[in-house]
C-alpha cells in the first residue's frame, strides 16, 4: 500500500499520452493505416446497428447484410421515442443512476475523509472490513436483498433500485487513497484559525478532491446505467424497468424479426446517453478506471 | 496503514465523534446492503426457504448435499482427463518455477492444492448413479470454462492494444477511444447487436464466413458454439477496460529504461521482455484478479443471448442462482449456491492477492 499514496499524482496525466517512448517511428503511415482498418472493423457492429436503425422495416425483411441504410428513414427512432415505453425507462434510468451516483460520491468522499484524515478507534479493522467488501460478489448476493425488499413491499420502487447500489467499497477506497495523499500543510492554517472538521472537509478537502470525485462519479454512472441483474430482479412491473432491462426484455420476442429497424433504433436510443457522456468525459472516466485499479 | 499506527498515540482521543459522523452514511448502507445480505445468505443456505408458501424449514446441510452429492459415486484415474491433465501440467510448471526461485512454502501449498484438485476430479457417478444436481455442475463447468478461455484472451488483447495506442499524438487518443467505446454500451445493446450479427440468415457474420467458404452456422443455437459466441461478444465488449488498465501501467514505466536499452542496442523484443513485462507485473496481476472475479459473476450476456442453452450448454452459475431463486422460488437452495460462489471468489482472489503481494515484495 506504499505506492498508493501517490496515486492521484501518478494518474493525473495518464489520460493524455504523456512521456512518449523513444520509439523509432520508421513507417508511421503504414502503422496508421493498419490501426484505422482495425478501428473500423472494431466499430463495425455499432455502425451496423446505426444503419439498421435508420432503415425501413419492410425493406429490412429482404436485406440486412449491408452497411448501406435500406430506404433511409428516421421513423423508427421517432416512433420509439413517441409511442413506446422507452421514454419512461429512460427516465427511470436517469433517476436511479442519478441518485446512485450522487449517493456513491457523497458517502465515499465522507468515509474517505474519515479513513484518510482522521484518527479514531477501530480505524484499521473498519478499513480492512471495507476492503473485504470489495471481494463480495454483488451479482451473487441478490437473493437476500430480494427477500429484504419483497418482505417490506418495496419491489418495483425507485428506492429498491438504487438503495443497495450506493455503498461502494471501491469508492471509499479511492477517496481514502486520495485524501491520504493531501499534504498536512493544506489544512494546518485552517485548523489554527479554529476551523472544525466540517469546515475543513467542505472548504478545503472537497474542492481539492474534485478530479477524483469526477472520476468516481463517471465510473459509478457507467456501472449503474448498465446494471442488469439487480434491476431485473427488483422490478417486475414494466413501469419500473430501467432502460437496460427494458431493452433486453424485448429481444426474445419473435415479432422482433419483422421490426429489426425498430429494435435497432431502441438499441441506438439506449446507447446514446452513455456514448455522449463518455465522449464528453472520457478523460475522467479513464482516470477513474486507472484510479480504481491503482492499488488493492 | 503503518502511518496510522505510528501517529495514533498522539491523536487517538480527538476525532472519534467526527469520524462517526463522516463514516455513518457509508457504514449504515454497507452493513444493511452488503454485510447483512452475506450473513443472511449464509443463514438461509441451511434452510428450505420457500418464497411461495413463506415457510422456512431447517434443512441443515441438505442444500449443500443436494448441490455436491450424488448417488453411486466412484473414483477412477481416467475421469475428466481433459481437465486433470492441464492441472497436472500446471502443478509441474509450478514445481519447475519453484526450484529456480526461493519461496518453497508457497510452491508446496500451490502444488498440494493442485494435486488435491486433480484427485478430487476423479470422483464421478458410477454406472447406475448420477449427481443430485446436474445443472449445478454444468453451470460450474461453464463458468470455469468461460473464465479460463476469456481471461487470457482479454489480457493478451488488452495488452496488445495498449502497446499499440501508447504513443503520443491525437490519433492514438482516437484509437483508444474507439477500442474503449463498446465498454460503455449497456449489456442489452451489446447482445442486441451480436444476436443479429451472428444470426445465420440475416447477420453480417454469415456473410463473412460465406466469403471464406464456410457454411452458415447457427452459433447461438449450437451446443458447441453458444459459449464461444458469448465469449467473443464479451471480449469485444470489455477489452477496452483492460486496455486502459494496461495503458496506465505502461505509462508508469520509466521511459529512461527504454532509452538506456536502446543505447545498449537492445531489440524491441528484448526491451519488451526485459522492461515492459516486469514493469507490468503489478497491473497484470490486478487485471487478472478483476477479470476472474468479474468472469465468475458473468450473467447478462449469457442470459440474454442463449438463456443458458441450447440444453444447458451455456448455463452459468449466476443464471442458475437466478432461476433457482426467482423462477423456482427455492431461496434456500439458491442462497447455498450464492455462498459457494462467494467462497470460490474469496479463495481465488485471496490466492491471487497473495501472489500479487509476494511478487511485489520480491
Amino acid at each position: 500500500m506504499t505506492a498508493a499514496a501517490t496515486a492521484p499524482e501518478a494518474v493525473r496525466d495518464q489520460a493524455r499520452a504523456s512521456s512518449p517512448k523513444p520509439r523509432t517511428r520508421r513507417r508511421p503511415t503504414l502503422f496508421h493505416v493498419f490501426m484505422i482498418v482495425a478501428v473500423v472493423v472494431w466499430l463495425l457492429p455499432i455502425g451496423w446497428m446505426v444503419v439498421l436503425a435508420v432503415s425501413d422495416n419492410h425493406l429490412l425483411q429482404l436485406k440486412t447484410q449491408t452497411l448501406i441504410p435500406q430506404g433511409f428513414t428516421l421513423d423508427n427512432i421517432v416512433t420509439e421515442l413517441r409511442g413506446s415505453r422507452i421514454p419512461r425507462w429512460f427516465l427511470n434510468s436517469v433517476v436511479v443512476t442519478g441518485v446512485t451516483t450522487l449517493g456513491t460520491v457523497v458517502t465515499s468522499a465522507m468515509a474517505g475523509y474519515a479513513f484518510g484524515r482522521l484518527k479514531f478507534r477501530f480505524q484499521t479493522p473498519l478499513f480492512v472490513l471495507t476492503l473485504a467488501g470489495l471481494m463480495v460478489p454483488r451479482e451473487a448476493m441478490f437473493i437476500p436483498l430480494y427477500l429484504m425488499f419483497s418482505e417490506t413491499g418495496q419491489l418495483n420502487s425507485y428506492q429498491g433500485l438504487f438503495l443497495p447500489r450506493i455503498a461502494l467499497p471501491l469508492g471509499v477506497f479511492i477517496m481514502t487513497q486520495f485524501f491520504r495523499a493531501v499534504p498536512h500543510e493544506m489544512e494546518e492554517a485552517a485548523r489554527i484559525d479554529g476551523a472544525g472538521h466540517a469546515r475543513i472537509f467542505l472548504s478545503i478537502m472537497l474542492p481539492l478532491a474534485r478530479p477524483a470525485m469526477a472520476a468516481l462519479a463517471i465510473f459509478a454512472f457507467v456501472q449503474s446505467w448498465n446494471d442488469y441483474l439487480w434491476p431485473l430482479v427488483v422490478a417486475t412491473n414494466p413501469h419500473f424497468f430501467t432502460l437496460t432491462v427494458g431493452l433486453a426484455q424485448q429481444q426474445g420476442s419473435f415479432d422482433a424479426a419483422n421490426s429489426l429497424g425498430s429494435l435497432m433504433a431502441r438499441g441506438l436510443i439506449g446507447s446514446l446517453p452513455l456514448v455522449i457522456v463518455f465522449l464528453l468525459f472520457q478523460r475522467q472516466l479513464i482516470r477513474g478506471i486507472a484510479l480504481g485499479s491503482g492499488e488493492k | 496503514m503503518a502511518e496510522h499506527t505510528a501517529s495514533r498515540g498522539r491523536t487517538a482521543r480527538g476525532d472519534g465523534a467526527a469520524a462517526l459522523v463522516f463514516l455513518s452514511p457509508f457504514l449504515v448502507l454497507a452493513v444493511v446492503f452488503i454485510l447483512y445480505p452475506v450473513g443472511q445468505a449464509l443463514y438461509m443456505s441451511f434452510f428450505d426457504f420457500d418464497l411461495l408458501t413463506q415457510t422456512a424449514t431447517n434443512f441443515g446441510l441438505q442444500n449443500y448435499r443436494e448441490m455436491f452429492g450424488g448417488s453411486d459415486l466412484t473414483w477412477s484415474a481416467t475421469s475428466m482427463l481433459t481437465w486433470r491433465i492441464p492441472l497436472l501440467l500446471l502443478a509441474g510448471a509450478v514445481v519447475v518455477r519453484g526450484t529456480r526461485r526461493p519461496g518453497a512454502k508457497r510452491t508446496l501449498t500451490v502444488v498440494a492444492v493442485l494435486l488435491l484438485l486433480v484427485v478430487a476430479l476423479g470422483v464421478h457417478p458410477g454406472a447406475h448413479g448420477s449427481w443430485n444436481d446436474q445443472r449445478f455442475w454444468a453451470a460450474l463447468q461453464h463458468t470455469i470454462e468461460f473464465t479460463v478461455i476469456s481471461t487470457p484472451l482479454l489480457m493478451a488483447l488488452g495488452l496488445g492494444l495498449a502497446i499499440l495506442v501508447n504513443r503520443p499524438g491525437r490519433l492514438s487518443t482516437v484509437y483508444r477511444t474507439a477500442f474503449f467505446l463498446p465498454y460503455v454500451l449497456p449489456v442489452s445493446v451489446v447482445t442486441l447487436i451480436w444476436i443479429y450479427l451472428l444470426n445465420p440468415d440475416r447477420g453480417l457474420a454469415v456473410k463473412l464466413t460465406d466469403a471464406l467458404g464456410i457454411p452458415p452456422i447457427d452459433y447461438l443455437n449450437s451446443p458447441s458454439f453458444a459459449l464461444p459466441a458469448v465469449i467473443l461478444t464479451t471480449i469485444w465488449w470489455t477489452v477496452g477496460f483492460n486496455l486502459v488498465l494496461f495503458l496506465a501501467g505502461l505509462q508508469d514505466i520509466d521511459p529512461h529504461l527504454y532509452e538506456a536499452a536502446a543505447l545498449d542496442g537492445a531489440s524491441r523484443w528484448a526491451s519488451f521482455v526485459n522492461i515492459t513485462v516486469p514493469g507490468l507485473r503489478r497491473v497484470s496481476m490486478l487485471v487478472l484478479v478483476t477479470q476472474v472475479v468479474a468472469s465468475f459473476q458473468v450473467f447478462g450476456q449469457v442470459y440474454i443471448m442463449t438463456r443458458g442453452g441450447p440444453g444447458d450448454s451455456s448455463l452459468v452459475l449466476i443464471q442458475n442462482v437466478y432461476q433457482t431463486g426467482i423462477r423456482d422460488a427455492k431461496l434456500g437452495y439458491a442462497s447455498a449456491q450464492s455462498i459457494v460462489l462467494l467462497a470460490l471468489i474469496l479463495v481465488v482472489s485471496l490466492v491471487e492477492l497473495r501472489f500479487l503481494r509476494e511478487d511485489a515484495d520480491s
